[in-house]
């Protein structure tokens, strides 16, 4: 039986699949993506440099605009030759983080309610917002920022914000123990979540999955630490990584990057070095190319730009991580219990217009 | 012809329209509707209903903003169901649901009879026999839809409610060893010095498990997992009918809180309450009880994710099936030294 799941379905966003179905088992999952396409890298050479920022953006924007830009940014800049203050860099990662939080603690929330579990979807979006709270009194927005701009970035810190951070990750890091009570080791969850989609790093490698999901799968590999950008490798951070694959050790990895985040906010927050957070930019990027790539919060997020000289770009082209990890889906959604599907597929951690752009 | 007097017909009237009858379940729905939503949303760290309702803050009346929202609603059909049995199967539910509430003796009578609608010395077998019908109004509704989250919704309700309906009656065979009587009303006599909770922990566990199951109460919520299937077997029902599907639930939920309160807590039995006819004090005892076991059911929806229905099936078939039939065997064993303490007899 062939069964339609989305795009107008509980859990699948924006996403329709086609699932061949006998009686309750899954034999086959096709992904049919477009609804959201939106045309964004033919729309980047339509406009002015500086006018790509909020388009970008929203390539990815409900959960990390931040992760999303920076990459855009610094094909930008690289082409400019531009090097941007410390400050703006320290402030770049403090948001860039203080985003990855909020994305991941969204991811929990969808993880949860994949298995029903009503509970943990509120708790998470409920703290959720602690961090968006935080990113409202640092860029004035709370989903959309467009707070890195080119040569730094839109404002400086607001008074108190350390301290206010500092109290509030302090929070968030006592959540996080009560997540693992109430989710990781709870023994329905478990017994839902683990050896569901399992995939063998071998597979994840074959494949190019990127981000928490290759390292859930056991292989370490993070933009931030293989090919330091802005100020990374001042940060003392760990990267955690999966043992078995499956669908927990996926969860279990956001959880942990959470932590991390949460240290490495702490201590970009404490020695941020005085000075201009902004410097000018030119108009005009002169002609050349660069490819930057990013590690945003579902991955590493590769930018090909190419300058002719204008105002405008010639070709952008992204590679977002969604996209790259879709490919998982019909891999790991093959002869799986129909229960399974909304796990795999939310613990990839695909959304939709990531990967239609 | 029977003759009845003029204080019977009053107390028919009484017990078949108010309480345990028609206005009884409705009201048990009612507000157990907006507990669970507000006990809920105090565990999810949210508010729930608020602006409902005559006191501040509380949305008490909001399920019957609700229900009105409900019935105003256009009824859709969708174009290929099956339109006789489409239309028949909310009604059905809610009637079936409905039933089982007319078995059950709420509280002793001064006269020595008992307060229930229809007295029969089997009711035990009656009320089995009822839930026995629920599966095949799901199944009927879900094959009727003639939708495919529906069709496999329904197969999951039919895997789930006949497999769980198997530990249920092995466990209540050992409850019939101690009471020696189908009779629903010489159950709870038989447990006026000691409740058969105590008696029998592993048979208590067995039965409030399998009992959510039926109810598909989270975690075992598989047949309308809405994640996967939408809504399941239900998907397709709109305004009235859907709003008869909710009730029915509730209606289910009702029989089975009695049921389990009647079974192992002793029903109507109680300290006498002072300044009140045992009577009443009877029912105040048994609806104490019966929310004390809707508030244990109702938690597992704030606590548990859901399960899969190949493990929902294997905990039943190699858990609780086993863990019944050793409380038959324990039972048998040790009835000899427990009779004594068992009353009525």
């Amino acid at each position: 039986m062939k069964l339609s799941m989305g795009p107008q379905h509980p859990i699948t966003g924006h996403f329709r699949f086609i699932l061949d179905v006998d009686g309750d088992l899954v034999i086959k999952l096709d992904p049919d993506v477009g609804y959201t396409h939106r045309g964004i890298e033919k729309l980047a050479e339509k406009r002015t440099y500086p006018q790509n920022l909020p388009v970008i953006e929203r390539t990815n924007s409900y959960c990390d605009s931040v992760g999303t830009m920076l990459g855009y940014l610094e094909a930008v800049e690289e082409v400019l030759g531009l090097e941007v203050p410390e400050r703006g860099k320290y402030l770049r990662v403090i948001a860039a983080e203080l985003n990855r939080i909020a994305s991941h603690l969204y991811f929990l929330s969808l993880g949860a309610v994949a298995t029903g579990f009503e509970t943990m979807l509120m708790w998470t979006i409920n703290d959720r917002e602690l961090v968006l709270d935080l990113m409202e009194r640092l860029s004035g927005q709370r989903i959309t920022y467009t707070y890195p701009i080119m040569g730094g970035v839109r404002f400086d810190m607001p008074d108190g914000f350390k301290e206010e951070a500092l109290k509030r990750l302090d929070y968030l890091g006592k959540r996080i123990e009560d997540y693992y009570t109430m989710a990781a080791k709870n023994h329905t969850f478990k017994m839902r979540m683990m050896k569901v989609g399992i995939l063998k790093p071998s597979d994840a490698i074959r494949l190019g999955i990127v981000g928490p999901n290759l390292r859930a799968s056991g292989v370490k590999a993070d933009v931030r630490k293989d090919e330091p950008y802005e100020v990374y490798d001042r940060f003392d951070f760990m990267i955690p990584t999966g043992k078995n694959g499956d669908s927990y050790d996926r969860v279990g990895m956001r959880l942990k990057e959470i932590e991390q985040s949460i240290s490495i906010v702490r201590q970009a927050v404490k020695d941020i070095p005085k000075g201009a957070f902004k410097k000018w930019a030119p108009y005009i990027v002169p002609k050349g190319e660069a490819y930057t790539r990013v590690e945003s919060a579902r991955g590493e997020f590769g930018y090909y730009l190419v300058g002719d000289g204008g105002i405008k770009p010639y070709r952008l082209k992204l590679s977002p991580p969604s996209f790259r990890n879709l490919i998982a889906l019909p891999h790991l959604c093959r002869n799986v219990p129909l229960g399974d599907v909304p796990i795999i597929f939310i613990t990839l951690d695909l959304i939709p217009m990531d990967v239609d752009r | 012809m029977i003759e009845l007097s003029f204080a019977e017909i009053v107390e028919l009237i009484l017990k078949v329209l108010i309480f345990p009858g028609v206005a009884f379940p409705l009201l048990f729905a009612v507000i157990v509707i907006w507990f669970e939503r507000k006990f809920l949303a105090r565990i999810m760290l949210r508010i729930g209903p608020l602006h409902v309702g005559p006191f501040n803050r509380t949305g008490l009346l909001q399920p019957i903003a609700d229900f009105i929202k409900l019935i105003q609603k256009e009824i859709i059909v969708p174009e290929n169901a099956y339109k006789f049995l489409y239309n028949l199967a909310p009604i059905l539910a809610a009637l079936v649901a409905s039933l089982s509430v007319a078995f059950i003796p709420y509280a002793p009578k001064p006269d020595g009879g008992y307060w229930v609608i229809f007295y029969t010395p089997l009711s035990l077998l009656v009320i089995l026999a009822i839930f026995t019908a629920r599966p095949f109004i799901m199944v009927g509704a879900g094959w009727a839809s003639n939708s495919k989250y529906c069709t496999i919704g329904a197969l999951r309700a039919a895997l789930q409610l006949l497999a769980y309906e198997v530990p249920i009656v092995l466990s209540l065979a050992s409850i019939v060893i101690m009471s020696r009587s189908f009779d629903l009303s010489r159950i709870i006599e038989s447990q006026s010095s000691i409740w058969f909770i105590v008696l029998q922990p592993i048979g208590f566990i067995v039965i409030l498990i399998s009992m959510m199951a039926e109810l598909s109460r989270r975690p075992f919520d598989i047949p309308v997992a809405e994640q996967e299937l939408v809504f399941g077997w239900p998907t397709e029902y709109t305004g009235t009918q859907f709003a008869l599907v909710m009730v029915s639930e509730y209606y289910d939920l009702c029989a089975v809180a009695s049921l389990i309160t009647l079974f192992f807590l002793g029903g109507w039995m109680g300290p006498a309450i002072p300044f009140i006819p045992p009577m009443l004090s009877g029912i105040i005892w048994f609806l104490l009880k019966m929310a004390i076991v809707t508030v244990v059911i109702i938690m597992g929806r704030g606590i548990y994710p859901r399960l899969r229905i190949d493990q929902l099936l294997d905990a039943g078939w190699t858990v609780l099936i086993p863990l019944a039939t050793i409380q038959i065997l324990i039972t048998l064993v040790t009835a000899q030294w427990w009779l004594p303490l068992v009353g009525g007899g």
